[in-house]
């Protein structure tokens, strides 16, 4: 049940760096990997607010489902 | 506060662990060479007496040495991980094994030596409290694993 946190299209959107996007939101470089690769277990909502704000994107264009 | 809390409790356990050492090698050893001195029908029992209360007290020094680890795991917030199962569940051995000899003295006394009804109330007391201390510390056991479990948890949200 894989949920991708799908940051790469909305930094390139954005023209942001991996690592500045890192700071800006807060989190570690380790915890991005974690969300990318869809291994996360649970995302804090001020978490995904701090994503959506820096990103100026909607969670829905953050989140997606995938198959196994 | 914990860690001033934590510092007299540490203080505490040096003082019991070198009172159990002085009552293991002095203490009882001095007083059952007296009793078995004094009674002819004690004299049999010195020695098996003495094998129990140094074995019992052991397992207090058991104890005192994993809870030593488990406060030092408290200080360094790893309280809340499965390294800690370990020290506490030797815990809860010693416990178990004391409770045990301690119940086995009483009613083996009970039976065989004391002729008045004071003693072994007062040690059958003791073998209650002894219970009400091992079931505590299993009931304690089973709060840490849930805390540990939740910790896990929040460890994982991002």
């Amino acid at each position: 049940m894989p949920i991708v946190v799908r940051i790469d299209v909305q930094l390139a959107r954005q023209k942001l760096g991996v690592g500045e996007f890192a700071e800006r939101v807060g989190l570690t470089p380790a915890n991005i990997a974690v969300l990318k690769n869809g291994r996360a277990k649970a995302v804090r909502f001020s978490t995904l607010e701090a994503m959506c704000r820096v990103l100026d994107c909607q969670p829905g264009d953050l989140l997606e489902w995938v198959e196994d | 506060m914990t860690n001033r809390a934590v510092v007299v409790l540490r203080i505490l356990l040096v003082l019991l662990f070198v009172g159990l050492l002085v009552g293991q090698t002095l203490s009882i050893p001095g007083q059952l060479a007296y009793m078995a001195s004094q009674s002819p029908v004690f004299a049999p029992l010195r020695w098996p007496l003495l094998l129990v209360a140094v074995l019992g007290m052991l397992c207090g020094q058991v104890v005192i040495v994993c809870t030593w680890r488990l406060l030092s795991m408290v200080m360094a917030d790893r309280i809340f991980s499965e390294d800690a199962f370990v020290w506490v569940n030797v815990i809860l051995a010693a416990l178990v094994t004391a409770w045990a000899l301690l119940l086995g003295t009483t009613v083996f006394l009970s039976l065989v030596l004391f002729d008045d009804p004071g003693t072994p109330m007062m040690m059958f007391a003791m073998v209650l409290a002894g219970g009400t201390v091992v079931l505590l510390m299993y009931v304690m056991r089973a709060l840490l694993r849930q805390a540990t479990t939740l910790r896990t948890e929040m460890d994982g949200v991002i």
